[in-house]
């Protein structure tokens, strides 16, 4: 009787790990997401329009040359260059900022390197060694964290090798432990955004805030620049509703839902990322409001915030560029040449309105 | 070296010691024995701390102490061996033997070394040769508990209490545990010994306290003890004693000519049962007797599929059934009223009316829907029949006095319509009144043709309810009483009796 | 024991506990909703109370399954993970049409479900462990999936989640026709009862004969069955897949609603009643604040008040 009881069991539980395989083996094999047909018809990001600095690379503030960092000259074009990427490219950011990266290389004829530390620091750090244990000569890192950088700092200077940081900064001393750092600037993010509200209302009536994840330096800044430019500019418009969206569409949707009832007079909303923006969208159609009845003014660039510009959803989205890629390249260009760089660039965002987004929907990323 | 005069401990409700008085010298080995509730564990604890008593005092050492914490009596030389290893599984053997007082080197930091000989040594000195770096759990149960019995050992001890030591050993890992008693006692250490092996008993202990109820029964030197009269003693039931009949409800005397409807043959659980088989007629009332962790509960459970057993054959009406799965037990007709009531025998949050239909739920719902209106009848039936005592079907079992509680598990299964009904202790915890109640159940649902294995510490319930018993000892059948031989006497007699090979058979 | 003698004067007090923990929670619905008409503008107003109905449902699904888990003394972690592998799957199969496509995300829920019972009823991983498992997992899947939001275009989807019958929103009557099988199998079913023994007494129900494993794997798999279609629902609503951030703290919430509704932590009793109340009452509790244009830190401290009251009234009862 034994035997067969076991074997009763045991094939029960074999029979549930082969249903748990294979329907995992099934959810992989063959799936057919609504617009396959349409795949790679999405314009990659890499055809977007060059970069602009805003503060030149020989302009004002502390400059970083050869001779001040160490280290020779050599030609970028026979270099090795190593990028690591900080967060799994998930996001339409870093998805874009990668592949700028690799586009520009592609079309200097760089040989580019690439490690993704996938939101682990250890893992960034480990990439990084990596990258010059195989022979990079160059290193553009987009950082997970700005402190606990000390060792792989040590071995790259060990070899004189420059490193240019992007989208965040590390804390360590530029032109002696790296070379450059290339950023957006947030706060003048939030100020321009502010500019486009104000257009779009004329700068009367009540806006509301929905805010990123809260303790979040682009939060703090997006809503400083925002908040002083208001003030500053139009202080008939006031602030009237400041609540978190943690950058979420979910989120946002249902704040702004609950925002549009106790405030039906509300005149804007500004959401301090384009998902929180699309999702105020949502409620505003949901409620049965009409295109433009409520201005909305978001900070990002991405295709469907555009695109919700082309539809009159959306009144204006100031650009936050993650294509770094030509502003990369072209600092190590200047610095391998033992040219002056500037140890602080800005790179320039673009911005969409009314005007551009049908043309430049293409640049969207 | 340790004596105790006078002593009491109450706890709310029930007088677990009164008037103890207890004396251990030194370079003897002392059996401490009783029956469950009889006292025993309460003072034990008492000895190592653990309690204050209420009355009376301790003498160690010839003053009296009063210990505040198990560590102040450990401290005194006092050591006590649990049933259960409380040593720390996962540090090496070495650490566990030296455990709060290991070997310091010049910064005061652990001298590993040293540590590692002198535990080599300790255990060596047991007659134990294991490596001593290697963790605690690595070891088997009865090397586990050579290094408790170092540990105790090595902190000079001068009293050292066991409780149940042997409980899990091997018979070998048993006879190394002696050896080393012997030598303890040789070196004037007092040992305080508690065991329910008659066997052992016999073969290492020189005196021996008898609790019952929480009084000492009987105290002096065990060896011109005789083992009947201790098992009497231990019982509180007198030899050859003439009793008037009926002082439970039992009627006593139910067919025994028909098939047996239950079989079990050769349950085999390690350490527990060793080649238990009995049969149970309809209509039959069997009785399991035995002392104390003989295997009376284990071998129902075995047979009602809720302990898995390493050999053996279940049957019913000559159906072999699954073993090791309740629900197979169930099907076949086998029903058991748990010993631990409360925790696995009731649900306590559900009314009396959900508890009293779930095991036969399946058969009182329709595509899965409950049928409301059956159960109603059928828990008013069982209610009134059992004189369950309840304010109403909704009431949760939980608030029911123990009584009705078992009355409403013994609803539970009739409701199943079972052929088999095994009852581990149906009377305990309940009051007079409704053990009477459930006694005369019993004997009603035997005459209507239920085969009936009762389990019960009370002799006189078992004897007079049983038409045969069957008397376990150490996980053995030793003896069956039947007919006119189910007595008080011919049981005490099976339970004492001397085993044929020796202890280590 | 001891505490007999503590009984009697405590009483009153007892039974107070008992009346906050079984109708606490819907004197806490009702005193908010009270100071909502009083203090809060637009508060009156059919498309407010739509609005809010709307945005408990996907909550108040997943609470019933977690109040299914609660019930037989476990609890599902793997709720929310369960909610974005749905979303993953939706966008990825709704190329067959969306009923495929919501059938193969309950499918994948169902699954993740039936390795959680597994690990738990045959296996013997603590539920906490094995669907913190099964948490961790559902969501890197549903990432390999889908790693990044994508919009749901198809029109089906669009109308599940905007669209309504007689002014009830689909979603407002999916979550109640929910609630109300939830409530009638717990009621008049056999497996209902017998969640409730395995919650209240594992041993006593193994020895009872009951299918204890079997039951455990249908509880979670339910569970997981319930956050699928909640992850549906939060699809359709959103009209967009976004396996990062749906369903993020679910787990959380599912388990305050619960808790909050007078379901105890140490099972035995389901109260779906209460678990629906519980949802709604967090929801009111949040949309109050954000109506009155609060820090968002405070709805984070009202909500813990909520629950160390709810649990401070369920302490009492486990100690009885």
């Amino acid at each position: 009787m034994k035997p067969t009881a076991s074997v009763r069991r045991t094939s029960a539980r074999h029979l549930l790990t082969v249903g748990l395989v294979a329907s995992l083996a099934l959810v992989s094999a063959c799936t057919k997401s609504e617009d396959d047909s349409a795949k790679g018809s999405t314009a990659s990001p890499q055809d977007g329009a060059g970069q602009v600095v805003s503060s030149p690379s020989t302009g004002s503030g502390p400059t970083c040359a050869l001779d001040a960092y160490g280290g020779g000259k050599l030609d970028l074009k026979k270099a090795t260059v190593g990028f690591s990427q900080s967060e799994k490219e998930a996001n339409p950011f870093r998805i874009a900022e990668t592949a700028s990266l690799k586009a520009e290389a592609a079309k200097r004829g760089v040989k580019l390197l690439t490690a993704n530390a996938q939101s682990q620091f250890s893992k960034q750090i480990s990439d990084v060694q990596d990258l010059i244990a195989k022979g990079a000569d160059l290193l553009v890192i987009a950082p997970l964290n700005s402190d606990g950088w000390e060792p792989v700092l040590r071995a790259a200077s060990a070899k004189h090798i420059p490193i240019v940081t992007i989208d965040r900064k590390i804390n360590a001393t530029a032109c002696k432990d790296y070379v450059s750092f290339i950023g957006s600037d947030f706060v003048e993010q939030g100020r321009r955004a502010a500019d486009r509200m104000i257009e779009a209302t004329g700068g009367k009536g009540e806006v509301a805030i929905l805010l990123g994840a809260a303790g979040n330096n682009v939060t703090t800044e997006r809503t400083k620049g925002f908040e002083e430019r208001i003030k500053e500019k139009a202080p008939d418009l006031k602030i009237v509703f400041r609540q978190t969206g943690d950058f979420a569409r979910e989120k946002g949707q249902s704040v702004t839902e609950n925002l549009i009832q106790s405030k039906p007079g509300i005149t804007g909303i500004y959401a301090e990322n384009d998902e929180m923006g699309l999702g105020a969208v949502n409620a505003l159609k949901g409620a049965g409001k009409k295109p433009g009845a409520v201005k909305i003014v978001t900070i990002d660039g991405t295709r469907n915030a555009v695109q919700g510009i082309v539809d009159g959803w959306i009144q204006g989205v100031v650009e936050s560029n993650p294509r770094f890629g030509p502003l990369a390249f072209q600092t190590l260009d200047t610095f391998t040449r033992g040219e002056k760089v500037s140890q602080d660039i800005v790179i320039e965002d673009s911005a969409y309105t009314e005007k551009n987004a049908a043309a430049d929907l293409g640049k969207a990323y | 070296m340790l004596s105790v005069t006078g002593l009491g401990k109450s706890f709310p409700g029930v007088r677990a010691l009164s008037d103890v008085d207890l004396t251990v010298r030194a370079g003897t080995v002392h059996a401490l024995v009783g029956e469950n509730g009889a006292g025993k564990s309460t003072l034990i604890k008492v000895l190592t701390g653990v309690y204050r008593p209420d009355a009376g005092e301790v003498v160690y050492d010839g003053a009296p102490v009063s210990f505040a914490t198990p560590l102040a009596a450990q401290r005194a030389g006092i050591s006590t061996i649990y049933q259960e290893v409380n040593l720390v599984p996962l540090m090496s053997v070495a650490r566990n033997l030296c455990l709060g007082r290991e070997p310091r080197g010049r910064l005061g930091l652990i001298d590993f070394r040293r540590m590692h000989r002198e535990a080599a040594e300790a255990l060596e000195r047991l007659g134990l040769r294991v490596d001593v770096r290697r963790p605690l759990r690595e070891l088997g149960v009865g090397a586990q508990q050579m290094v408790a019995l170092a540990r105790a050992v090595a902190v000079d001890a001068r009293v050292v209490v066991m409780d149940e030591p042997t409980s899990s050993l091997e018979p070998r890992e048993v006879a190394t545990l002696f050896r080393v008693i012997r030598m303890l006692r040789d070196q004037g250490v007092a040992v305080v010994y508690v065991s329910h092996r008659m066997d052992e008993l016999y073969e290492i202990c020189d005196e021996v306290t008898v609790l019952r109820d929480g009084r000492v029964v009987h105290t002096g030197p065990l060896a011109g003890l005789d083992r009947l009269r201790l098992v009497s003693l231990m019982l509180g039931r007198e030899i050859g004693e003439v009793r008037a009949e009926g002082l439970t409800k039992f009627s006593g005397g139910h067919d025994a000519e028909s098939e047996p409807v239950l079989r079990a043959t050769d349950l085999t659980i390690r350490h527990k049962l060793r080649g238990v088989s009995l049969a149970v007629r309809p209509g039959e009332v069997v009785g399991l007797g035995g002392l104390l962790g003989s295997g009376r509960s284990e071998t129902a459970k075995a047979i009602a599929g809720a302990l898995p057993t390493d050999a053996g054959r279940v049957a019913v009406a000559g159906a072999p059934v699954r073993p090791g799965s309740t629900a197979a037990a169930i099907r076949a007709g086998i029903s058991l009223l748990p010993e631990d009531r409360k925790a696995e025998g009731i649900v306590p949050g559900l009314s009396v009316r959900e508890n009293i239909a779930l095991a036969a739920l399946p058969a009182l719902s329709r595509f899965g829907l409950v049928d409301d209106a059956r159960i109603d009848r059928i828990v008013d039936t069982f209610v009134k029949r059992l004189r369950i005592k309840t304010a109403g079907p909704h009431q949760r079992v939980g608030e029911l006095s123990g009584g009705n509680q078992q009355k409403v598990l013994l609803a539970r299964w009739l409701a199943l319509h079972p052929k088999v009904l095994l009852l581990d202790e149906p009377t305990r915890g309940i009051d007079v009144g409704a053990k009477a109640e459930v006694q005369a159940l019993i004997d009603e649902l035997a005459d209507d043709g239920l085969a009936v294995l009762l389990i019960s510490s009370d002799t006189e319930e078992l004897i007079e309810g049983s038409d045969r018993v069957v008397v376990l000892k150490e996980g053995v059948v030793v003896s069956e009483l039947t007919g006119a031989a189910v007595t008080e006497d011919a049981l005490m007699r099976a339970i004492a009796a001397v085993p044929a090979g020796g202890p280590d058979d | 024991m001891t505490e007999l003698t503590f009984a009697r004067p405590s009483l009153d007090r007892a039974r107070l506990l008992r009346l906050l923990q079984d109708y606490g929670v819907y004197a806490g619905v009702l005193v908010l909703l009270l100071f909502d008409v009083a203090f809060t503008p637009h508060f009156l107003s059919v498309e407010n109370f739509r609005t809010q109905a709307v945005q408990v449902a996907p909550v108040l699904v997943v609470a019933l399954g977690m109040a299914l888990a609660i019930g037989a003394e476990g609890v599902d972690l793997s709720v929310g993970s369960v909610m974005a592998l749905s979303t993953s799957l939706i966008s990825l199969y709704l190329g067959y049409g969306p009923w495929i496509a919501v059938l193969v995300a309950l499918a994948g829920g169902i699954v993740v479900g039936a390795a959680n019972g597994a690990l738990i009823a045959f296996v013997g991983v603590q539920p906490i462990v094995a669907t913190l498992a099964l948490m961790v997992a559902g969501r890197g899947v549903a990432l390999v999936l889908l790693p990044q939001l994508k919009d749901v275009r198809d029109p089906d989807m669009a109308a599940l989640g905007s669209g309504a019958v007689l002014g009830v929103p689909y979603l407002v009557l999916i979550a109640a026709g929910l609630a109300l099988l939830t409530a009638f199998v717990m009621r008049r079913t056999t497996f209902g009862r017998q969640v409730l023994a395995i919650g209240d007494s594992r041993p006593a129900a193994r020895l009872a004969g009951l299918p204890v494993g079997r039951v455990l794997v249908v509880v979670y798999v339910s569970c997981g069955a319930l956050a699928a279609i909640a992850g549906v629902l939060a699809t359709a609503r959103l009209s967009a897949s976004d396996p990062t951030s749906l369903g993020t703290l679910m787990e959380l919430s599912a388990i305050t609603a619960v808790v909050v509704g007078g379901t105890p932590l140490s099972g035995g009793r389901v109260r779906v009643g209460g678990t629906v109340a519980g949802a709604v009452l967090i929801q009111l509790l949040t949309t109050t604040l954000i109506k009155h244009d609060l820090p968002p830190s405070w709805t984070q401290i009202a909500q813990a008040a909520v629950i160390v009251l709810a649990v401070y009234a369920a302490r009492e009862r486990g100690r009885r």
